[in-house]
């Protein structure tokens, strides 16, 4: 391909040595993707399609697209976010021939411009994040929109948009649920949320986490895995949930279980992690403990609604970098850290690269069974049987090989049923 | 005025209940005022705490800090402050070197050290400075091991204190502090995962039980390795895998040195490492990891900040975080703030310990009513009551 810089935006060229670094790093510890994924794509289904990935961009996302591209794909690549791309690795991605319109930090306007651009090159197939890149496409270019051939899901959020858009009779395309692939949210939304949600929090504050009162808002797959690194740290956690059978979950997991009210009157830390919007909100506010912080490890920035909080303190000042003091009655300090974003991407540096690994793994093949055709218009599953050997390529790259089941295990009490009716059944 | 390393000192405070009770014990004292004191701590927000704690008494203080753990943004801010600070964010080793020496020529009369760096080159080629020195207060395992050799050679001029000993800090301090924040500093260096990895931890000591007990936490499976037979069976009853290094390190995504010994981990154990093995010291720093010592090892670049990697004959590469200084100083910001309060509470305690004149030169232990003192202080900062025992316990603990 000629003309990757010249149809690019970028901040700048001459970052590209630090980012290719990076992709190398997250290269070395991607076995699945750099293996099995690599071989299973290798199989000109992919070539000359124009694939768009509009996900976070650092180095694990940028890894993801050279796959594709070596497959043979036209790749074009942006940020599913304005403030967390890397501009090394967006450097780096152009460097090696592929498209990219993304730069950190961008405003609102110029991030939906290169969403339009990315849409202008025409994809046909499109690994998303949120649907952002669908949803605009569905929304502002209703031509292109009909012509495309699918998109591959990354999040819960962006999976009931487009189950949204199914039900209004507005896909006509195949997408593929990826965020609901075992491989992707047992493993991205558990250990990749708990393990760098905590590590950008005492990253961000330098607290000590033994003995802390951690309250949890919300025990989705999120919560629960935040909740077993807390525990597992030392910290005392409070799981706060409205549902009544996640709630018993947390009970039985050994978890303090309370109102949200109480739970909030002695927190340290307090993480969000629902899924919704102002899980903590101004009615809130004067329950939070002096010197609490606030921290939020959902989709949505307004987990914890800090609009209001600012409104309502009568100073603000960032007192470390990430971390916002607000003074609530005169003499009640209270900490945000990243400003209510994400904290492990917008505190951190995201998910270990080990995680993304399957999860992009996951996207990979979602995209390539796509491309392959054949499914028709709607939300699909991602395929078991994919799930399960992306989890066996993952296994042999730590060196774990499987037993097979014995045909004497199987359960032949199920005879006496006799339910047995055209004897059909294999072994 | 730096608002950054400004801010970080303030925020640090704010969680440092301990420190601030000792402050009040020793100002009432009142033996450290007009005191020259030097502070040769890491220098980040926590250190810059105590540091304006000292000073608040009266006392002239001289800070001093290494090259590879100095926090630019803190030197800023206690810059002009009437602090004298000879320390600089990445100095070369020639210029630490020059720092050191001027932080020496102010002739402190206490002294709060970190390795007995500076009380060992007072010994040594800086005794014209010795005859001012009137106390030591040491933080660490790595730095009061070296003092005692000196005491038991008869070598040792001044009182010093063994702070690190103290229950309130090595409990707390090495265990809970470095083995958390030397196990984070490295995932945040790598941005890799810890469950479900090999992690080989050398040294069962007080950080090397932090080190295994916060990896395990995190999901590894952990062996650990050492010389001493009654440490392998702690590391055992804890449920670690026990084994010795050689084969160990075989298998391991992770080796973390926790020895505070020079020359435990070299380059023959690296031969035997796996390809893309992570080597990060939580211990002494060089040369507790060496790779001078066995095959040739050849360093390769730095692959992304903070990781340098090292190729063997056999085309294979391993990486070392932070070339081998403790991690966690060095590739972050050091223990946990909770975790210096009760350090530096004690190294203030201690100073005041040393200022009363009593002490003959050697090592001594601090006296167990001032470590159960800092240690309530933050207990009752987290609103934590305990009891007191009855007459009836004490008799009968009392009696035979």
């Amino acid at each position: 391909m000629t003309g990757a810089a010249e149809r690019s935006r970028i901040a700048d060229p001459d970052l590209a040595p630090g980012g290719h670094r990076a992709i190398d790093w997250a290269r070395r510890h991607s076995p699945v993707l750099d293996g099995f994924v690599r071989r299973m794509v290798d199989d000109d289904s992919l070539r000359g399609r124009r694939v768009a990935i509009v996900v976070h961009l650092e180095a694990k996302t940028a890894f993801l697209a050279t796959v594709l591209a070596d497959a043979g794909a036209h790749v074009v690549v942006a940020g599913s976010n304005p403030w967390t791309t890397r501009d090394d690795v967006a450097a780096a991605l152009v460097e090696r021939g592929i498209e990219v319109h993304s730069s950190r930090r961008s405003s609102t306007e110029v991030w939906e411009s290169d969403l339009m651009a990315v849409a202008d090159t025409e994809p046909e197939l499109i690994i998303d994040d949120g649907a952002e890149l669908t949803v605009r496409i569905s929304r502002d270019r209703p031509d292109l929109y009909s012509r495309l051939q699918g998109v591959s899901e990354e999040t819960t959020t962006g999976v009931a948009r487009l189950r949204q858009l199914e039900e209004a009779g507005r896909l006509p395309m195949p997408a593929i649920a990826a965020n609901d692939a075992a491989c992707k949210h047992m493993f991205d939304n558990r250990y990749g949320t708990g393990q760098s949600t905590i590590q950008a929090i005492l990253q961000l504050t330098n607290r000590r986490l033994p003995g802390m009162r951690v309250v949890i808002v919300g025990y989705g797959w999120v919560g629960r895995g935040i909740a077993t690194y807390v525990h597992n740290l030392g910290g005392r956690v409070i799981v706060v949930e409205l549902d009544p059978v996640k709630a018993l979950e947390a009970h039985s997991d050994g978890h303090e279980v309370s109102g949200l009210r109480g739970a909030l009157s002695g927190a340290d830390l307090v993480i969000t992690a629902t899924g919704g919007m102002r899980a903590i909100g101004q009615t809130h506010f004067d329950s939070i403990a002096p010197h609490a912080m606030l921290a939020n490890a959902g989709h949505h920035d307004l987990e914890i609604d800090v609009p209001a909080l600012e409104a309502v303190a009568s100073s603000s000042e960032e007192i470390r970098p990430g971390v916002t003091r607000y003074q609530l009655d005169g003499d009640r300090p209270v900490f945000v850290l990243s400003g209510g974003a994400l904290v492990n991407i917008a505190g951190g540096l995201g998910h270990p690269i080990e995680i993304m690994d399957l999860s992009f793994s996951v996207q990979a093949m979602g995209c390539h069974l796509l491309a392959r055709g054949g499914l028709p218009a709607g939300v699909h599953p991602f395929p078991l049987e994919l799930d399960h050997e992306i989890a066996i390529a993952k296994l042999e790259s730590r060196g774990i090989t499987l037993d097979r089941p014995d045909p004497t295990q199987r359960d032949t009490l199920g005879g006496l049923l006799d339910l047995t009716v055209d004897g059909g059944e294999d072994e | 005025m730096n608002d950054t390393g400004r801010g970080m000192i303030d925020f640090a405070r704010q969680f440092m209940p301990a420190l601030e009770t000792a402050t009040t014990t020793v100002r009432e004292a009142g033996r450290l005022e007009g005191r020259r004191v030097g502070v040769a701590l890491t220098l980040e927000p926590k250190t810059a705490c105590l540091v304006e704690a000292v000073a608040s008494l009266g006392a002239e203080v001289a800070v001093f800090g290494s090259g590879h753990s100095t926090k630019g943004d803190v030197v800023e801010a206690l810059t002009g402050s009437g602090v004298s600070v000879f320390a600089e964010e990445g100095a070369a080793p020639d210029r630490v070197a020059e720092l050191r020496d001027r932080f020496i020529d102010t002739r402190p009369e206490y002294l709060c050290d970190d390795g007995a760096t500076i009380v060992r080159r007072m010994h040594g080629e800086r005794r014209d400075v010795l005859a001012d020195l009137r106390g030591v207060a040491e933080e660490t395992t790595s730095g009061v091991r070296p003092l005692r050799v000196m005491e038991a050679e008869g070598a040792l001029m001044v009182p010093c204190v063994a702070v690190n000993d103290a229950r309130t800090k090595i409990l707390f301090d090495n265990v809970y502090g470095t083995g958390q924040s030397v196990v984070m500093a490295v995932l945040d260096a790598t941005n890799m995962q810890m469950s479900g990895k090999v992690v080989v931890v050398l040294g069962y000591g007080m950080v090397g039980k932090g080190i295994a007990s916060a990896a395990r936490a995190l999901g590894a499976r952990v062996t650990v390795t050492e010389i001493e037979p009654v440490q392998a069976l702690a590391a055992f009853h804890d449920g670690m895998r026990v084994g010795r290094l050689s084969e160990a390190v075989c298998d391991a995504d992770f080796v973390f040195t926790a020895t505070g010994v020079g020359h435990s981990l070299t380059a023959h154990h690296v031969t035997d490492m796996k390809d893309g093995a992570v080597i990060a010291v939580g211990g002494a720093g060089p040369p507790e990891f060496d790779p001078s010592i066995g095959p040739d090892l050849t360093e390769s670049g730095e692959v992304r900040p903070k990781v340098r990697s090292y190729e063997t004959a056999a085309g294979k590469t391993v990486f070392v975080v932070a070339d081998g200084y403790c991690a966690n100083t060095s590739a972050g910001e050091g223990n946990p703030i909770e975790i210096m309060d009760l350090s530096l509470a004690l190294q203030l305690r201690a100073l005041d310990f040393l200022a009363m004149g009593d002490l003959s030169p050697g090592v001594h232990l601090l006296p167990r009513h001032i470590e159960d003192e800092v240690a309530l202080s933050q207990l009752e900062a987290v609103g934590i009551q305990i009891d007191q025992p009855t007459q009836d316990q004490i008799r009968a603990a009392k009696s035979w």
